[in-house]
């Protein structure tokens, strides 16, 4: 068992699952080598600084800054062990490394991949001690040429008395030092815990952000795609040339058109769509979200199945249990989504007979370097993947579909090539986020106010079942491990064969079971006549960090001290899931349409040592936003094999309009790092569909709540 | 046959040579004048992220013809730092820290400026400026937006 799939924290992310199985050693042991790397002018010091002659201090990072602050974050950790002033510290995203074990991997994991809000978790540790042996080796450089004793000095210098040394005089010196094996930490707290400005906000303020979008190269044409329109289908035959086409390009599964420009190569790759043959896929008739669906409704119910186990606690069987105490006997259900990252799927590739290079936005650079080589049969050394800015990434980005287009493409024709995808070609091919239904039963309290019993079945697709690995930890993180007390568990899993692609979309499992958890725990409450926020702090009173956000959100939303407004009402739901601890109240009305306006949210978070406390607030205001578009319009219907989604038209985001008024609490703490990137989204489906229940009297179990809604509508 | 036409972005003359004089202002930015500051969202005025300013007036590129462009004054996110109101609105955007992958942004900060040029202030630049933002930034643009 790997250490992430058996951690009781939900990561839903693990190196086998991603291999497809059988990979042995997970945790790589954390090694600073003196591979020097020249991505530009300057020192390298290990993997992962550079200090160049100005005395600016690089921080290469090999997790993926896709608007989450990992950038800013890794480089905090660098200036607090090296006395760093923040000026003089920049971030740049690692190249991709095949080495093994990988040094830009996260250590958690040892993959060089973005996801399951593991980045500051995996790299804390791992960070802080890789600078700090660069400021011991900087010490003893600065031993070595002048003599004597001397200490950091604010703002990247070593100092004796009144002589002071910058970094960038030693650096020379100090990559010929040995370094130690276990430096000493900083026990300063100058800039971690600090509201640091992120590094990469100017540049996306003043338009010079390089994304994978607004790569140029010298020589470079322009590609497009056109898939087929059913999800799986293949080119049978297609035209070979197409007026105003520098060329096209069988892709299996689409056809590739090079232009001149963006817009010529969209233009046509739209009205090829109809001059390609496709062979359909054997299955079609059931790439249909309605089948599917109904399907796991019914399997969550079946009795003639033999369901994968997750969890089970307690000396009873739950289901005997549950004949005597039964209060809940709920379905829950979540749609197929689409990712809908703001910035459409591209890659710009160049390809010659001995190199390839490649400029992509991805978070899976771990893979990116087998499926270059796949392609083009080049050597590892003879491959160069760069990674740019990310406008979103929402787990999409883990896949290398687009990647491997955009290689065959170069390959192909020659040339450097800027593939971007329409967006009706990027919500049409989406590695969708599976569907789920989810049963859920709960016994009554015993007399230690424990639960006495929870039967818990997720029928799902498993994303990596679809990956080859028919592990799939994921499906039933969030409901694996609950803090409640539940004497008497069993945590079931049952598939859903379906052949939709599937993909990891932000927050993963959590995304739909603690929809289901937290909805049945208020659903027990109603039935036992207790109030939903003094039953959740009576049944989490043995564990302080929980009750600590449980507590925050109760006193931030005046839940135990005032009744909601007239017309409104409030909910609530909590989850410990990615190393953290979140609870989120929401308070809800109707708008005069009679539909649903979410009012405010009061959140409180304890994700450990809190490295910066203002972008953890932003990805958790992003994140309620994130979850109120799942929870209230998220959905991508299939039909016959064909995704309805086309552009943002007619697939509802939140707008300014919809946007709560929130306050985020980020609870003090000493705890090691949790995750932050995805906490802020799993919470917000309950704590809506529990305040609505209250409001209304009607209990949604089935998201999202608008099916059907169009931007400019609803 | 290629048109030969003279844009003027950010106070800057480029001569393009179009093959189609209706292709999108975002496109001869993006492609051919090499300014990509401006972004691709979804094409079809939806989502904002293509706005530019041509002759002070926000217009969203993806659909905007470059011929109709010709002899006008054109500005993009790149251009902003070039008057009091643009930095202003650059430095809101800052100080609030408001991007998060900051794709939307460049569309959000020239509509805003925009917005200001109109005679918009505080709130109502928020409504002005119906654009999306996938990763939820909303709230830190209000609050930006709310000193402008
Ligand atoms: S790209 Fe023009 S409005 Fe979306
Ligand atoms: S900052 Fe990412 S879409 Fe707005």
């Amino acid at each position: 068992m790997d250490r992430l799939a058996s951690s009781s924290d939900s990561v839903s992310i693990n190196r086998r699952a991603f291999l497809g199985g059988g990979a042995a050693a997970l945790v790589v042991p954390f090694t600073v080598s003196f591979s020097a790397r020249a991505q530009a002018a300057g020192s390298t010091l290990g993997a992962y600084l550079k200090i160049d002659s100005t005395n600016v201090v690089t921080v290469y990072v090999g997790s993926t800054e896709m608007g989450q602050g990992i950038m800013t974050g890794l480089a905090q950790l660098v200036a607090e062990e090296l006395m760093l002033s923040w000026s003089q510290v920049r971030g740049e995203q690692a190249l991709a490394s095949s080495a093994s074990p990988n040094p830009y991997g996260n250590p958690l994991f040892g993959m060089q991949l973005t996801g399951g809000s593991t980045s500051m978790r995996g790299w804390y540790l791992p960070m802080r001690k890789a600078a700090a042996i660069a400021r011991e080796q900087l010490l003893a450089a600065a031993r070595q040429l002048y003599g004597g004793a001397w200490t950091l000095k604010a703002g990247g210098q070593v100092t004796n008395g009144p002589v002071a040394y910058p970094f960038s005089a030693l650096v020379a010196t100090a990559v010929t030092i040995p370094p130690l094996t276990s430096p000493t930490l900083a026990t300063t707290s100058t800039v971690i815990g600090k509201k640091m400005p992120r590094l990469d906000i100017p540049a996306k303020v003043n338009g010079s952000a390089i994304f994978g979008i607004d790569v140029r190269v010298p020589g470079m044409v322009y590609a497009s795609v056109v898939h087929c329109p059913t999800l799986t289908g293949k080119v049978a035959s297609m035209p070979t040339t197409a007026a105003g086409a520098l060329a096209l390009v069988n892709l299996g599964n689409a056809v590739g058109v090079v232009a001149n420009d963006t817009w010529t190569a969209m233009k046509i790759a739209r009205s090829l769509a109809s001059k390609i043959a496709w062979t359909q896929p054997a299955n079609m008739a059931t790439l249909d979200s309605a089948l599917v669906q109904a399907n796991g409704r019914a399997l969550a119910q079946a009795t003639n199945v033999a369901p994968k186990i997750y969890e089970t606690t307690g000396a009873v069987d739950p289901a005997i249990v549950l004949a005597s105490t039964r209060k809940v006997d709920a379905l829950y259900q979540t749609p197929f989504l689409a990712h809908a990252c703001m910035e459409v799927l591209n890659c710009t590739a160049s390809v010659t007979a001995t190199s390839c290079e490649v400029w992509a936005p991805t978070q899976g650079q771990q893979f990116c370097i087998p499926t270059i080589q796949a392609i083009t049969g080049l050597a590892p050394a003879q491959i160069t993947v760069h990674t740019t800015f990310l406008g979103g990434g929402l787990g999409r980005k883990i896949e290398q579909d687009y990647i491997a287009q955009a290689v065959t493409i170069a390959k192909a024709v020659g040339k450097p090539v800027k593939l971007t995808w329409s967006r009706e070609q990027d919500f049409k091919n989406d590695k969708y986020r599976p569907t789920a239904a989810m049963r859920v039963q709960l016994g009554g309290l015993d007399s230690n106010g424990a639960i006495t019993a929870m039967l818990y079945r997720n029928v799902s697709t498993s994303i990596n079942g679809q990956k080859g690995n028919p592990e799939d930890t994921g499906a039933v993180a969030g409901a694996v491990g609950l803090p409640y007390p539940i004497v008497n568990r069993r945590v079931e899993f049952v598939a859903n064969p379906c052949d939709v692609p599937l993909g990891y979309w932000r927050s993963v499992g959590e995304s739909y079971n603690i929809f289901a958890i937290e909805s049945a725990i208020d659903e027990l409450a109603l039935a036992l006549g207790r109030d939903p926020m003094a039953l959740r702090k009576s049944l989490l009173v043995a564990d302080a960090r929980a009750r600590g956000v449980v507590d925050a959100v109760d006193k931030m939303s005046g839940w135990s001290t005032s009744t909601a407004p007239s017309g409104s009402a409030r909910g609530v739901a909590f989850m410990k899931g990615f190393g953290s601890y979140i609870a989120l109240v929401v308070q809800v009305s109707r708008k005069t349409d009679g539909t649903i306006k979410v009012d405010k949210a009061f959140c409180a978070i304890d994700c450990g040592v809190a490295i910066n406390p203002d972008s953890i607030e932003a990805q958790v205001q992003g994140g309620i936003i994130h979850g109120l578009t799942a929870a209230l319009w998220g959905e991508a219907v299939i039909v016959n094999g064909a995704p309805k989604p086309g552009n943002f038209s007619n697939y509802r985001v939140a707008k300014a309009r919809d946007v709560p008024q929130m306050s985020v609490a980020v609870i003090a703490s000493t705890a090691a790092p949790g995750g932050v990137g995805e906490t802020g989204v799993p919470c917000v489906a309950p704590a809506i569909a529990n305040a609505w229940a209250k409001l209304s009297g009607q209990r949604i179990r089935t998201l999202p709540f608008y099916s059907g809604a169009t931007m400019s509508g609803l | 046959m290629a048109t030969n036409l003279t844009l003027n972005v950010n106070g800057v003359n480029y001569s393009v040579a179009v093959a189609d004089t209706s292709m999108p202002l975002l496109w001869v930015l993006r492609d051919m004048i090499g300014l990509t500051g401006t972004k691709y969202g979804c094409g079809i005025e939806v989502c904002g992220a293509c706005t530019v300013l041509v002759n002070g007036q926000r217009e969203h590129s993806c659909v905007f013809d470059v011929g109709s462009a010709v002899g006008k004054q054109i500005v993009t996110v790149e251009g902003l730092a070039k008057d009091a109101q643009g930095q202003k609105a650059q430095a809101a955007w800052i100080a609030n820290q408001v991007p998060q992958c900051g794709y939307c942004q460049p569309g959000m900060l020239t509509a805003t400026v925009g917005a200001m040029k109109a005679g918009h202030h505080g709130s109502e630049i928020m409504s002005e400026v119906d654009h999306i933002c996938v990763c939820g930034t909303y709230s830190r643009i209000a609050k930006a937006t709310q000193a402008l």
